[in-house]
């Protein structure tokens, strides 16, 4: 069953690349931020899975709580002439890179005490 | 148990790859075109559609004038060939008849070394300009040239020399270099005058240019249209 997530990110790149519907050029900097919120929102919904605290509509209002924040912020950014995007970007790089380390480690801890409790036995 | 965050997680990684794959291809895609170079590709395949249908005009003007000529020549009897010498001699005066001749042939360039050998030096030092052309057709007139030609487009009372952007035109042709100056008169005169003139400046610019004296320099008749609405001659003259 876990299989689901997998079959779900290869029939989105087959849709995402079939499409033939085109956005204006100048929209192009949003939708990296909507890619960025949406892999954030992966991460943190393998992560809660593993540290058995998932609920599924954090998960989703999280996505589009923030993506939604994001591109408002580079909207804001490009009215200001500041470059606030790039706080977006850093935001969700960071939590990407901690969500995969939590990820690692539950994963890793888990294996420990599986091989230890083998031993025991 | 295990259902609850199924359902959840594939929504977003269904989301995730679909905006993800959908970027690459927008990315892909925009830096393969800019709509100014799409717009450019549109406006020079018009350019090209026009001078297509210039050049088929060009060319039914040139079969009209060559049946015209053709029956001008049928009939040959006293007072009408009288007229008809002179209607040869006037065609050939106003370029509308192929004419050769002694005369010289100038080849210019654009000195292509050069601007190769200094690529940050200004690029328009090292082409030809109209003015250049023009110069070298003032002087050939002012040596006495009866007919001219620059790449084979005859130049007559109407035609132009005149720059357009990175183009040349003559006769509404666009002309490229290496330009050729094809003119029939006397090859000393216009030789020792082009020599000493602006062929002069041009060589102490590093152009290539040549200079050939020949006996039999053709040239081409003028194609496009000639055909005066405004002017009329004055009464009484």
């Amino acid at each position: 069953m876990w299989l689901l997530p997998l079959f779900g990110l290869i029939i989105g790149a087959i849709i995402g690349s079939t499409i033939q519907y085109q956005i204006p050029t100048i929209y192009i900097k949003y939708m990296s931020i909507a890619v960025l919120a949406s892999f954030d929102s992966v991460f943190g919904g393998i992560r809660a899975v593993i540290e058995e605290k998932f609920d599924g509509t954090v998960l989703l209002t999280g996505f589009f709580t923030n993506a939604m924040l994001a591109a408002l912020l580079a909207y804001l950014g490009d009215r200001l002439g500041v470059d606030l995007y790039y706080a977006a970007v850093f935001a969700f790089g960071v939590r990407l890179f901690q969500n995969l380390a939590n990820i690692r480690h539950n994963l890793l801890l888990k294996f420990r005490n599986y091989r230890q409790h083998k031993n025991m036995d | 148990m295990k259902q609850k965050w199924l359902l959840p997680l594939t929504i977003v990684c269904i989301i995730s790859s679909f905006s993800l794959a959908f970027q690459l291809k927008i990315l892909n895609y925009s830096s393969n075109s800019n709509p100014l170079s799409e717009k450019n590709t549109n406006l020079v395949t018009i350019i090209n559609d026009l001078e297509a249908e210039i050049k088929e005009q060009e060319n039914q003007i040139e079969k009209i004038r060559n049946d015209l000529s053709t029956l001008q020549n049928q009939q040959v009897e006293g007072e009408l060939q009288e007229l008809q010498d002179e209607l040869q001699k006037v065609k050939i005066l106003s370029g509308l008849t192929p004419v050769s001749g002694k005369g010289i042939v100038i080849t210019v360039d654009d000195y292509s070394q050069g601007l190769q050998a200094n690529p940050n030096d200004d690029p328009n030092k090292y082409i030809i300009h109209y003015e250049n052309l023009l110069n070298i057709v003032s002087e050939l007139k002012v040596g006495g040239a009866e007919a001219i030609s620059i790449n084979d487009q005859r130049l007559i009372t109407t035609s132009e020399i005149r720059c357009v952007g990175n183009v040349i035109l003559v006769n509404t042709t666009r002309i490229a270099p290496p330009f050729e100056v094809r003119v029939i008169g006397s090859p000393k005169i216009l030789a020792e005058i082009i020599n000493n003139g602006e062929l002069e400046i041009l060589r102490t610019s590093n152009f290539p240019v040549t200079l050939e004296e020949q006996n039999e320099v053709i040239i081409p008749a003028y194609k496009g249209e000639l055909q005066f609405n405004y002017s009329q001659a004055v009464k009484g003259d």
